[in-house]
């Protein structure tokens, strides 16, 4: 090496470039920061900058009908806070995301045991499993619409048929029965997802810790209590942390099926605020109920990261 | 450098060289292909967007077969900008716009069937005519609005002909984000052409004297009805016995559900009397309640500005659209606009209010389109009567062209403007099967050619005009989107159980609330302008101003 370099060095240079010679050896110097720079500067430009503007227009003036952008202090907080649609629809996010987070565990849990062990067919069951994941919440939206509607859905139909008396529910229009709709198709959709991180985990727990309760004289609920559930606790804790970071911005379905009615039924935190900025145009009004809405997505965050942490230590 | 500095240079520099000497890829190998990664990355963008400007550019100018109504309807609006008459607004635009041969117009459309008449006929057809091009912004409806006030506020002249609704003119009007024509018409267009609009029309588009816009789609509600049901002897004799009066098309609202019900009651479920697009938000709810509620004596603001829907006007008003939903088909409240019409079409409803769109789907016209065949073919063509909506019908949002203030070529966008509104270009385009522009000028209600373009479209142009004449206008001033919202939460919680009473007195609060916000004041200057229009209130129609058009 050290011939190597002693060799180069006495090579004549064939194209000295005395004016760029001090540009390259900058960008030696700093070649680290050049190579992180491009993510830097987007960071600033798509993700600071915006958040900082949002901030300002939080505290004024940023309406499509109200000329001029005065400075307004915390009006367009206090009117977020004061609307009772707004905190209808916080009240309504989170039952809702809590609902279908918790139906999501408890039947992707039931198919991922279901699933764990090899079964002829298993492959192809799991790919038909996993197809809703793979598919727009836009569609998925839409195709249950087109199912439940009243009078062109086939559900009622079909019900009818099973029962034996005629059912005539407005899936998409009338209490309870709107709240199940929206449920439905999230649970539809989702579920493979907690099936998917339950099964790795349930595949992940050694098989000789099953065969040695056995021999012991475990029965089944003993096992499921005592191997399964903690050795799953992180991946559980994990997959109910995404999912409940994702069903918390509740919006497609909603803005398909139910257009946020009848009435404010349906509003999500998600849906009152695309209602405000972009129905109403009341930008800043939408930008401080985003700020409020970002408030408290972090408290439950901060709690369920701080959750997730605690068990990886243990 | 110290020692240790320069032990770790050199190393680092001997691996470079090595790197170098083995023709692997060194730091400066890299940071060269980076930065032509980047380059690429950069010219990627504004390559591939001049790549999608030339593809559009590359739709033809579709035209009929000339021996169809359409056909020649088109070559009428070619003749007219090519060969005149000279005086006609058409060939004078298209006269003083060939200076402007080269440039592009970037002009906003509501996306979706809307955008289809710029790309495959108005647009080509103009740059043939003229050299200009066009780019077709496709946008949803309230991004419309929204996106032509940020790019105003950005400054960025981004759009020179914005397709606005006639709501919003006030507001854009006084924001500075639309001009006015007033100069540019006396400059360029036959005034006469200005008369050709239908009188609830002509005044739409005019403001604080000035005239923002050239109105551009008579989105006029009308009842269609199945004419065999009506006239069936056996329900006719039934209707008779039961009310003591005959079966007729209604012509109030008390009728109007008393008949639904009683087909209804007889023909259900092969048929029921009625549907409505009842789900919140497609599109809404408030256009059959302004229209009723007005048609009941309702005012919508007292000289205060205070909300008056929580008035006996807006009981009645409900409780009839209550006895009306209860007569119609079932999932009647989760119908939108376009169940609605496949409800119709495919013969299960008696009944419906709807846009002019309505009439040419039930005659199969529209279905002629591929683009538009995602409704269902009509099952009843032949069998569909035209009528006025009970009491007054509302001319439910409609459209305008107007000029963006921040156009860099705002004599060759007015020009676009006045040539595609222009009576023989603007008959060809609401003759389209795919286009949602509806008849609007009085050329096209008394147009032979659109009469003959299906069976019974001269009755449909007869009462689109009737409706024009006893129609009421959206109200237009700031805050419209806000007031519509209100009242659609309002219906849409009523037909879910909500007490009527509770709900006006909701909806008016928020009214109340939305003036609040935008300034009493000035909301009260916006109503009083508003007031002055014809269609206004029920009191101030075209035909109580006895500015009633007839047409044979």
């Amino acid at each position: 090496m050290a011939e190597t370099l002693a060799t180069f060095r006495q090579m004549p240079l064939r194209h000295p470039r005395p004016r760029t010679a001090g540009f390259s050896a900058w960008c030696d110097r700093h070649f680290k920061w050049l190579l992180v720079a491009p993510a830097v500067v987007l960071i600033l430009a798509l993700s600071i900058y915006p958040l900082m503007f949002s901030l300002v227009v939080s505290f004024i003036n940023y309406d499509f009908q109200v000329p001029g952008h005065a400075f307004v202090g915390l009006k367009n907080f206090e009117r977020v806070v004061f609307d009772p649609v707004a905190r209808w629809s916080l009240v309504l996010t989170a039952l809702l995301s809590f609902s279908c987070v918790a139906i999501e565990f408890l039947l992707g849990l039931a198919i991922a045991m279901a699933m764990v062990k090899s079964f002829r067919g298993r492959g192809l069951v799991m790919s038909i499993l996993i197809v809703p994941l793979f598919i727009s919440p836009v569609i998925v939206g839409q195709a249950w619409t087109l199912l439940l509607q009243r009078p062109f859905g086939p559900t009622n139909y079909l019900l009818t048929q099973l029962l034996g008396q005629e059912v005539t529910i407005s899936w998409l229009t009338e209490r309870p029965w709107i709240y199940i709709s929206l449920i439905i198709a999230d649970v539809w959709q989702w579920t493979p997802f907690m099936f998917v991180i339950l099964l790795a985990g349930l595949t992940s727990i050694p098989p000789n810790l099953y065969e040695a309760a056995e021999l012991d004289g475990v029965d089944g609920w003993q096992a499921f209590t005592a191997i399964t559930l903690p050795h799953l606790g992180p991946m559980i804790l994990l997959a109910i942390t995404f999912r409940l970071l994702d069903a918390i911005r509740l919006f497609d379905t909603i803005f398909i099926m139910t257009g946020g009615g009848p009435g404010t039924q349906t509003y999500t935190a998600s849906y009152y605020l695309y209602t405000v900025g972009f129905t109403q145009f009341h930008l800043s009004q939408a930008t401080a109920g985003s700020w409020l809405f970002l408030i408290f997505t972090a408290a439950v965050v901060t709690f369920l990261v701080r959750r997730l942490l605690k068990a990886e230590v243990a | 450098m110290n020692d240790r500095e320069r032990r770790d240079f050199e190393a680092g520099l001997a691996q470079e060289v090595d790197a170098l000497l083995r023709g692997e890829p060194t730091r400066r190998t890299f940071i060269t292909r980076f930065g032509q990664m980047t380059g690429m990355l950069a010219l990627s963008g504004p390559m591939l967007g001049a790549m999608t400007d030339w593809a559009l550019a590359q739709a033809k100018l579709e035209l009929a077969d000339p021996s169809t109504p359409l056909g020649k309807a088109q070559a009428l609006a070619l003749a007219a900008s090519i060969e005149g008459p000279t005086d006609g607004s058409a060939y004078r635009a298209v006269q003083a716009a060939k200076q402007y041969s080269g440039v592009t117009l970037s002009m906003t459309y509501e996306a979706g069937l809307q955008a289809l008449d710029p790309r495959n006929f108005s647009g080509p057809m103009w740059e043939q005519l003229t050299g200009i091009k066009s780019n077709v912004v496709e946008l949803s409806n309230p991004d419309q609005y929204s996106k032509a006030v940020a790019e105003h506020i950005a400054g960025s002249g981004a759009f020179d002909v914005l397709d606005i609704s006639p709501a919003w003119t006030p507001s854009l009007a006084d924001g500075g984000v639309i001009a006015p024509l007033d100069d540019y018409i006396k400059e360029y267009m036959n005034p006469a052409d200005l008369e050709d609009y239908h009188p609830l029309y002509r005044a739409l588009p005019t403001y604080k004297g000035k005239i923002w816009g050239f109105f551009d789609d008579g989105d006029m509600f009308a009842l269609y009805y199945r004419k065999d049901i009506f006239e069936d002897p056996k329900l006719m004799a039934a209707y008779e016995a039961k009310f003591d009066k005959k079966l007729a098309v209604p012509t109030t609202w008390e009728d109007y559900a008393q008949v639904a019900q009683f087909i209804t009651d007889q023909m259900a479920p092969n048929v029921y009397g009625a549907g409505h697009f009842r789900k919140a938000g497609s599109p809404g709810n408030q256009f059959d309640f302004l229209q009723q509620f007005r048609a009941n004596g309702g005012q919508l603001f007292d000289d205060n500005m205070k909300a008056q829907l929580a008035t006996p006007a807006g009981i009645k008003t409900l409780q009839n659209m209550i006895a009306a939903n209860n007569a119609s088909i079932p999932g009647n409240n989760e119908l939108d606009a376009v169940s609605l019409w496949a409800a119709f079409l495919t013969g299960k409803v008696a009944m419906i209010y709807s846009w002019p769109p309505t009439g040419r789907m039930a005659a199969n016209y529209s279905q002629t389109a591929t683009a538009i065949n995602f409704i269902p073919q009509s099952q009843i063509a032949g069998k569909v009567g035209y009528a006025v909506v009970p009491g007054n019908p509302e001319h439910a949002t409609g459209f305008s062209k107007a000029l963006s203030a921040d156009s860099a070529n705002p004599v060759a966008a007015y020009l676009f403007m006045q040539w595609v509104t222009s009576p023989p270009v603007s008959l060809a385009r609401v003759m389209l099967p795919y286009a949602l522009r509806d008849p609007y000028r009085l050329s096209h209600f008394k147009s032979e050619l659109y009469a003959d373009l299906f069976p019974g479209a001269k009755d449909y142009l007869r009462t689109l005009n009737n409706s024009a004449n006893v129609g009421l206008l959206d109200p237009i001033m700031p805050g419209a989107q806000d007031y519509f919202l209100s009242l659609d939460r309002m219906a849409t919680s009523v037909w879910a159980g909500a007490d009527p009473q509770q709900a006006l007195e909701t909806a008016a609060a928020e009214w109340d609330a939305t003036t609040e916000r935008l300034g009493a004041d000035s909301q009260k200057a916006f109503y009083v302008e508003f007031l002055k229009l014809p269609g206004s209130t029920a009191d101030n129609t075209v035909e109580k101003l006895g500015q009633a058009v007839v047409i044979d």
